[in-house]
């Protein structure tokens, strides 16, 4: 049985639009939407490489597995992926990258890159709380540790993507006291 | 000296060599039997203290095994485990036979009444035979010097005197006495089931003054953010527990009826996995009151209702790992049709669950489950309303007849539980 399912995926409504019982989101975002960048790893909700953005109550992002959720979950609220952080221009070429992308660009975080969509994702959402609820510069490292720890790098390119994290923090104003 | 002398001294002193030989062959052959002995009997008490689950009590978070420390939230305030090892400044290795038979008897350690966290309550019917053989383990085991923890314990719950009044009115020593009527096997589950497992101190409802009821035995009570459920033979039957399901839960942590969790989950893993065969038998003969085997009934699945306001729900947060029809995966998630947790007349579980989500649970280098995320701040309690009465009616034969209100207030005692 097929369902109707809208949303708004990076700014852009999405549907209503007819898909099959039991879709996964992460097979949304690649064969209804051609949304690639998201990255089907595990496919058990372990390795976080398929991370996304909802806006969840109150404004607050929160970050959910599109390889185990069911695309009902996103039905009528807001996604980012990772195609939704860097500026385009009309022409849709990319005039700029997030400062997390760049964080990461500078800090040659990535390998492979198969898990950097998740750490954006992530990254970003972290980011977003703490410009609404600062840490104490003394906290940063363990603000980093737990909002990472669970996104699995198999390259282990961990030490630069953490490197990458903690500098942006320390280095954009309101995050910290 | 005379000849006659001589040899008579002679034959003397060959009869003494001989007898002295005799003397310490006789007892160096009693040491070493002496000694074999000792070990038989420290290996009985070692399993026998696996069978207890010593182990999930008596050792810290991280920390050494048997040294205690661990923290034990009850209505008083919050009691230690204390350390068991075989220190003697520290342990309980300057315990004396005696000492050790009134604590695990009678609830008296040498330096007052214990607290009946410590299941005394159970272990009193323990034989004397396993009493000397759990003794014999305790004492060579490994000593840990660590201080044991002062309670925390609010005035006036905290005068341990006050320990022996609940003594006089809930405790009576005496020894496990078989039933007749029963066969041995089921007899030996009996003992291993209420005696060492001590289960019925988290499967017994309580009274107004902490006792469990006897008349209301194994049907089950709430421990905090779980509840530990019903597990009388009447129960179980009708949920068509088999031997081979209570066989695989307790050696695995899963069935075809689901994962155990919670306070069940280092039950099985220090304890319950450890059972012989044979006891194992005993037991499950036991808790299902019946020794013969039992017919696998098919597992229920309903079909999908895709009209009712938990489908969407389901298909959205717990399908991914589930399944689309709740088939589960193997070492990720545990199948949903006849879940143990959702065909049961209580919904507490099912609730307390999504608003608090499972650790993962890894049981050996090729066993785990994945963790399972907590929802308490994603559903309201309609939608938890709405998602649970719709997977009972899907994968059991309960109704939707779980009330919005009966949800709010599972949240509300689980607030207070985990403060």
């Amino acid at each position: 049985m097929s369902r109707h399912i809208q949303m708004t995926v990076n700014g852009q409504q999405v549907g209503p639009v007819e898909v099959p019982e039991g879709l996964k989101m992460i097979e949304f975002l690649h064969e209804y939407l051609n949304l690639t960048g998201t990255k089907f790893g595990c496919g058990v909700g372990v390795c976080h490489a398929c991370t996304v953005i909802v806006e969840g109550k109150n404004g607050v992002s929160e970050v959910v597995r599109s390889c185990i959720s069911g695309v009902e979950r996103f039905a009528g609220k807001k996604v980012r992926t990772i195609e939704g952080h860097a500026k385009r221009n009309e022409a849709g070429e990319i005039t700029e990258l997030s400062p997390v992308q760049m964080a990461f660009l500078e800090h040659f975080s990535f390998q492979c890159g198969w898990c950097t969509s998740g750490f954006v994702n992530e990254t970003t959402a972290l980011m977003e709380r703490l410009a609404k609820n600062p840490v104490a510069v003394s906290d940063v490292e363990q603000v980093v540790e737990e909002a990472l720890k669970e996104h699995i790098c198999r390259c282990t390119g961990y030490v630069k993507y953490y490197q990458g994290v903690k500098a942006l923090i320390l280095n954009t104003r309101g995050l910290t006291y | 000296m005379k000849a006659t002398n001589i040899s008579r001294c002679r034959r003397f002193f060959r009869r003494l060599q001989t007898a002295l030989m005799a003397f310490f062959l006789l007892a160096g052959i009693s040491q070493i039997q002496a000694a074999q002995d000792q070990e038989t009997l420290i290996k009985q008490g070692k399993y026998l203290a696996e069978i207890g689950d010593c182990v999930a009590c008596h050792t810290p978070q991280g920390g050494r095994e048997l040294s205690g420390g661990l923290p034990f939230e009850t209505p008083f305030g919050i009691v230690y485990s204390t350390n068991i090892t075989s220190d003697k400044e520290t342990g309980i290795g300057h315990y004396s036979y005696r000492d050790f038979y009134r604590a695990m008897h009678e609830g008296i350690s040498p330096d007052g009444n214990l607290y009946p966290a410590m299941p005394y309550t159970s272990y009193h019917l323990l034989t004397e035979q396993d009493t000397r053989a759990l003794y014999a383990y305790f004492m060579n085991t490994k000593p840990v010097r660590q201080e044991n923890k002062a309670s925390e314990i609010g005035f006036p719950f905290n005068i341990r005197m006050g320990l022996k009044a609940w003594n006089l009115m809930n405790h009576k020593d005496g020894e496990f006495t078989p039933d007749p009527a029963k066969s041995d096997s089921w007899n030996r589950g009996s003992y291993l089931v209420n005696v060492l497992g001590h289960c019925g101190e988290c499967h017994t409802p309580r009274d107004a003054t902490f006792a469990m009821r006897p008349e209301a035995h194994f049907q089950g009570a709430v421990l905090d953010t779980f509840e530990a459920s019903d597990i009388t033979p009447q129960e179980l039957n009708r949920q068509n527990w088999t031997h081979e399901d209570l066989r695989q839960l307790f050696t695995r942590g899963y069935s075809r009826k689901g994962t155990v969790f919670g306070g069940m989950y280092p039950v099985v893993y220090h304890s319950y996995s450890h059972l012989t065969e044979q006891d194992m038998r005993a037991v499950t003969s036991y808790l299902l009151d019946n020794e013969a085997d039992i017919a696998e009934q098919p597992l229920t699945f309903n079909g999908h209702d895709k009209q009712a306001p938990g489908y969407n729900l389901y298909m959205g947060y717990c399908a991914g790992c589930h399944g689309q029809d709740g088939e589960g995966r193997p070492h990720v998630a545990p199948a949903l049709a006849g879940n143990a947790t959702l065909d049961r007349s209580s919904a507490f579980n099912a609730v307390s669950l999504l608003l608090n989500g499972i650790v993962s649970q890894h049981y050996n280098s090729t066993t785990s489950f994945y963790a399972m995320p907590a929802y308490a701040d994603k559903f309201d309690d309609r939608q938890l309303t709405d998602l649970v009465n719709y997977m009972r009616t899907t994968w059991t034969s309960q109704k939707a007849d779980i009330r919005l209100s009966a949800v709010a207030e599972i949240r509300i005692n689980m607030k207070q539980s985990l403060h």
